[in-house]
């Protein structure tokens, strides 16, 4: 064993960098890549989580959704920290791009991203209303609980402990979301609603998965910035979507 | 955007042969830029020859010693490091960042914690910060630290390790390791390796009693000790790192010089990703590198496209281009080369992007 080694070699053995300094060019844009994802994502998600907040039908529906915007920007803002030490003018980030802007809710946009920023797919439809808002917080919840199973170990460490601190509350959003969802298929009308909206944000949540086979995913695993590929991570969440369903008998 | 702040040198110490710890002061009003967290980094800069070089160094100070102190070990070839080893003198001003880093966890009086550091050659720097902290924070921890030298002359900070475990009796223990010099006890010579980590568990230290492990060193022993940890039951969460690279590279180069811009309408642009190039033809208006880059389906790294997070960054190695709008890159990574491709358009006939350097 000598004192040095190749970084990839090291990366590929499952060590960590630790400080914009020792982070090679291409791992840099990589990583600023999947950061910029999440901080869009997570902007774009609180902006239209803060619009539903005047739907909650009770207080405790409409703390839950204030929680919600309050914990998803937090989050963004810790994400975007990282960001600015790699020199990101996070001030201007913050502001340049309008989060609440969405697609039309017939709009098809699969699996790519729009537009002028690295928001997941899925964060481009409109919400309709309370139960429609529930029912994604709940499929994309547990999207993201299976997407935490990647990102609390990617190989940059000051990033995995922001998303190792995020996780449970990223998880709590999703019970939050089941609680709601439980409270609304009480009533027939509500299960019928639950079920439409299901309907329509499974495939797109579906899609925030991204392509299977996805080339760039080789790119990431060298860099030890994803470790399981989009097809294995996507089962994980449906059969997710299956057991925390079934037993509202809605899956 | 980071801003750099003076330091005043207020005392150099040679520490070892080649090795120095150097006291900074902070100039009036800054001080309370450089309130620091345990464990933390300072980055500094210097121009060598008209070219601005930035080095990290760890700050070794505890929260509490009411100084700001950072070790820096001359590295073979390193322009700043032998610079701070062989010129530096009391009274100098460097230029350095706010401290960054989190290699560190937060602090809680009332814990009985057991920390564990494993620290390789000047890898000892962010963990010193953390001992003299816990030590002075947390009166009922424990900190074990296992530090890996060549030999006994090169090891950092060895008298004042002695003295903060006569001081702290009972709750500090340093166990050397020496690669060339042998020991009385055989588990203490050598390199650590995964038989040395079995080894340590099983003779000195209950692994169900560790909390806490800091591991700061170069790649090979983090990988090392960091499976060591695991396989004795640590999980992620509780194994801290700081990584002191290998791999910095001891100058920039510069870019290679450009070409005088002509006439033409198109450009021949060539983009290296993944030690590949692709070279394609462009339009000099309208259209920017990262945009014609995509559009030939190169999977270049981009995300604002609106010139504020960086993500696009590469290095022109041929050719002029005209960036529109900088808020991302600092004016040495300009001097350098470096572009924000989301921003650029080709000035000359030939353009050649890096997103490899």
């Amino acid at each position: 064993m000598s004192d040095t080694m190749n970084l990839e070699d090291y990366l590929a053995q499952g060590g960590v960098l630790t400080s914009p300094a020792n982070v090679p060019p291409r791992y840099r844009g990589e990583l600023m890549r999947l950061m910029a994802s999440f901080v869009d994502s997570e902007l774009a998600a609180s902006a239209g989580f803060a619009d539903t907040i005047n739907d909650a039908p009770g207080i405790t529906s409409r703390i839950a959704a204030c929680r919600i915007t309050l914990e998803k920007a937090d989050h963004a803002e810790r994400v975007l920290r990282i960001m600015g030490e790699f020199g990101a003018d996070t001030a201007r980030y913050a502001v340049h791009h309008p989060w609440a802007a969405r697609v039309a809710r017939d709009a098809d946009l699969g699996t790519s991203r729009h537009g002028q920023d690295m928001r997941l797919s899925v964060f481009h439809y409109p919400f309709e209303g309370w139960v429609d808002a529930v029912a994604m917080n709940v499929l994309m919840g547990l999207a993201t609980g299976v997407q935490m199973t990647e990102l609390t170990r990617v190989s940059y460490a000051p990033l995995a402990e922001v998303f190792r601190a995020i996780a449970p509350r990223e998880a709590r959003h999703m019970e939050l979301g089941l609680e709601g969802l439980k409270a609304i298929v009480a009533t027939r009308a509500g299960r019928a609603a639950a079920a439409a909206a299901l309907a329509y944000w499974r495939p797109r949540v579906a899609a925030s998965f991204g392509t299977l086979g996805s080339a760039r995913f080789e790119t990431q695993k060298r860099f030890g910035l994803r470790h399981r590929p989009n097809a294995a991570l996507r089962s994980d969440w449906d059969t997710a979507v299956t057991d925390r369903l079934a037993p509202l008998d809605l899956a | 955007m980071a801003r750099f702040h003076p330091l005043q040198v207020t005392d150099i110490r040679r520490d070892t042969r080649d090795s120095v710890v150097v006291t900074l002061q902070p100039a009036d009003g800054a001080q309370d830029a450089f309130a620091f967290t345990q464990g933390q980094y300072l980055t500094f800069r210097r121009e060598f020859d008209g070219e601005e070089l930035r080095r990290s160094y760890s700050i070794c100070s505890g929260l509490d010693d009411g100084h700001l102190r950072v070790g820096i070990r001359q590295v073979d070839g390193g322009a700043f490091s032998t610079w701070a080893n062989e010129q530096l003198t009391p009274g100098a001003v460097l230029e350095a960042m706010p401290p960054m880093g989190s290699f560190h966890t937060p602090l809680d009086p009332a814990a009985d914690r057991h920390y564990m550091g494993f620290a390789g050659g000047s890898g000892i720097t962010p963990i010193m910060s953390i001992i003299r902290t816990v030590m002075a924070r947390e009166p009922k921890a424990r900190f074990t630290l296992v530090y890996a030298n060549r030999q006994i002359s090169t090891i950092m900070f060895r008298e004042e390790l002695e003295d903060l475990k006569n001081l702290h009796l009972g709750r500090l223990s340093v166990i050397h390791v020496l690669e060339q010099e042998a020991q009385e006890i055989d588990l203490f010579t050598g390199r650590i390796d995964a038989d040395k980590m079995k080894g340590l568990f099983t003779h000195w230290v209950d692994p169900v009693s560790v909390d806490q492990a800091f591991i700061c060193g170069p790649e090979p022993m983090m990988l090392t000790i960091a499976q060591g940890l695991r396989d004795h039951g640590l999980t992620d969460d509780r194994i801290r790192f700081e990584l002191f690279a290998s791999g910095q590279p001891g100058r920039a180069k510069r870019p290679a010089p450009v070409q005088v811009a002509d006439g033409a309408e198109a450009c021949e642009a060539t983009v290296i990703l993944d030690g590949a190039s692709r070279s394609f033809r462009m339009p000099k208006r309208g259209v920017t590198l990262l945009e014609a880059a995509l559009a030939q389906d190169i999977d270049v790294p981009f995300a604002c496209k609106a010139g504020v997070c960086s993500t696009c960054r590469a290095k022109v190695v041929e050719g002029e281009v005209e960036m529109a709008v900088n808020h991302a890159l600092e004016d040495y990574e300009v001097r350098l080369g470096y572009v924000l491709t989301c921003q650029c358009t080709p000035l000359s006939d030939r353009v050649s992007v890096s997103y490899d350097h």
